[in-house]
């Protein structure tokens, strides 16, 4: 039986006319990003990829937007140099269970005028208020033999070293806060910009888009952004990672090879 | 002229690194040694994993030592008795040097250990080095004649069982002493990334009493078996080896180690000698130097259990 082929999809979306009427008094935030797809190839010096959002604001209220982009979860150690007799030594390392590994955020004002801390904590939103995993209890686990210091979040020192895993990330650009790094184009049409550095994580990326009025928050757009490799990076990396005795073996014979091959070609005098 | 290397993770500058090869192969050619330990400091300067540096510069000692090792086989300069013996020590250390490498990683001081490794062994070398050739140097200015060398082997050498005989090298010694040496030189190329000639080649001359025209040769051969397995462990057992990385370094290196065999020819033995022992020596303070200048930031961020 042949089934009736499905109806052609609509020349272009348009907008919902049902729900802007029904909803009209409703403030709404909707966004997306030019390059959903970042691709990491030899060429890779970083990308920056364009956000781009409307605010529906039917009353004259002032509304602030504020763009969040986190990278994927990963533990992150530590170690603490310290002076023992006129020699830097690094302590036992401490262990986060897990921090974002690309982080920023782009507002049309600082976080602070935006919405108070409270709410600003609760929603996660600005590196002071990045959830990074820890237990309420410090404890140490073993792994292949080394005795992990986990810190715990109710710890005294524990603000000291998740100021650090900031400011390292901050150093490397990893972490970063844009105060005005929103900038609307045109009424209720704005965009950000998010520059993922060199070293930024392979992964899945989420982004919210928050729109905050009075401070609280009005709206909330997500969006999701993938950071790959592709083509003979992946190809090297993920060969290094499946196969990393066969790719050791390559390495050398390829050492070797270039090594004779250039004492043949260079030597011969 | 950027590229991406897929294992550091990091884009560089490539036509900076085919020089920095080709600068160290040069060096590596003129001295003959492998070279790896001015390798690494610079590697970590251009913002490279110390970890990634340490073991894709192992595969540059390995093309670099198989040329030399085929230039002196060519001149009957190579005892692959002894260095077979050496090697099978050698790869006993990189297994032992590997794990090792991986615990002080984990346990966050594997800085520290490689810093160390530097200042001491460095240091050590270079001062012996610059002191020789240095009281050589002065000696010929002088016109004076050099005083006998005291060319008895310690007798413990004899005392050692499992006596083997090497006709190249001229000796018939216990298999011990080298295979001890080879240990000790595949810890190092692990843990420092380097050949371990500069500590090999002294050995063997002066505690070995190895006829000089088979050392240089023979420590090469032994280099390239260790360096070799160190490459494959790294890449097995913490995928640490950065294929592109090695391949751009390597490339540069055996041009310049050539360049660096043909103009070895225009300068005296001694103050070659006396170069190199500075040059060992000025490498070994510098990565001493941070044990002991206040760091920039107090807090480090330590290799993770995820990425090895």
């Amino acid at each position: 039986m042949i089934q009736a082929p499905p109806p052609p999809p609509p020349a272009f979306e348009a907008p919902a006319p049902e729900r802007s009427v029904d909803t009209v008094q409703d403030l709404r935030v909707a966004a997306a990003l030019t390059n959903a797809q970042v691709q990491v190839d030899s060429r890779f010096r970083g990308a920056s990829i364009v956000l781009y959002g409307a605010v529906f604001n039917p009353t004259d209220d002032p509304t602030d937007v504020v763009v969040v982009v986190r990278g994927p979860d990963e533990p992150v150690r530590l170690v603490k140099k310290t002076r023992n007799l006129g020699v830097w030594l690094n302590s036992r390392p401490v262990l986060f269970e897990g921090a974002p590994g690309f982080y920023m955020t782009a507002s049309t004002r600082p976080l602070s005028d935006i919405a108070g801390f409270g709410q600003l904590r609760r929603l996660g939103v600005g590196v002071d208020h990045l959830r990074i995993d820890a237990p309420e209890e410090s404890r140490t686990v073993t792994r292949y033999g080394v005795r992990d210091v986990v810190i715990s979040r109710l710890g005294e020192d524990y603000l000291d070293w998740r100021r650090a895993v900031i400011r390292l990330r901050e150093a490397a650009a990893l972490y970063n806060t844009d105060p005005d790094g929103v900038t609307f184009v045109d009424r209720g049409l704005f965009r950000a910009e998010v520059e993922l550095p060199a070293i930024a994580p392979t992964g899945e990326y989420h982004a919210e888009v928050w729109l905050f009025r009075d401070g609280e928050p009005a709206g909330v757009s997500n969006l999701t952004l993938t950071v790959a490799k592709v083509g003979f990076e992946r190809d090297v990396y993920e060969f290094a990672h499946r196969r990393p005795w066969t790719y050791g073996v390559l390495c050398v014979l390829l050492a070797a090879g270039i090594g004779y091959a250039a004492s043949r070609v260079l030597g011969r005098r | 002229m950027e590229i991406y290397l897929p294992i550091a993770e990091i884009s560089v500058n490539w036509p900076l690194l085919i020089l920095l090869g080709a600068v160290v192969g040069f060096v590596s050619g003129l001295f003959g040694i492998g070279g790896g330990f001015l390798m690494a400091p610079v590697l970590v300067f251009m913002g490279i994993p110390p970890t990634v540096a340490v073991a894709s510069q192992a595969s540059h000692v390995v093309a670099s030592s198989t040329s030399g090792v085929i230039r002196y086989s060519g001149q009957g300069g190579v005892d692959f008795r002894m260095g077979g013996v050496m090697a099978l020590g050698g790869a006993l250390g990189a297994i032992g040097g590997v794990e090792l490498f991986r615990y002080l990683r984990l346990l966050g001081q594997a800085d520290l250990v490689v810093s160390v490794s530097y200042l001491v062994f460095l240091g050590a070398i270079g001062l012996l080095m610059l002191y020789e050739s240095l009281t050589t140097i002065l000696r010929r200015v002088r016109g004076e004649i050099a005083p006998r060398t005291e060319r008895r082997r310690p007798l413990w050498l004899y005392g050692l069982p499992w006596k083997m005989r090497f006709p190249k090298s001229g000796l018939y010694i216990s298999a011990i002493p080298p295979l001890g040496l080879g240990v000790f030189a595949g810890i190092l190329s692990a843990i420092m990334g380097v050949g371990g000639g500069f500590i090999l080649v002294p050995a063997m001359l002066y505690a070995l009493r190895m006829k000089a025209s088979v050392v240089v040769g023979t420590s090469l051969f032994q280099i390239i078996i260790t360096t070799a397995i160190t490459t494959v462990l790294q890449a097995g057992r913490n995928q640490t080896v950065d294929v592109v990385l090695s391949t751009l370094l390597l490339l540069g290196g055996v041009v310049g180690a050539q360049l660096g065999v043909r103009y070895a020819g225009r300068f005296k033995a001694d103050v070659l000698r006396a170069a190199l022992g500075l040059i060992v020596l000025l490498v070994g303070i510098q990565m001493g130097l941070e044990l002991f200048v206040r760091p920039s930031d107090i807090f480090l961020i330590a290799p993770g259990v995820a990425d090895g």
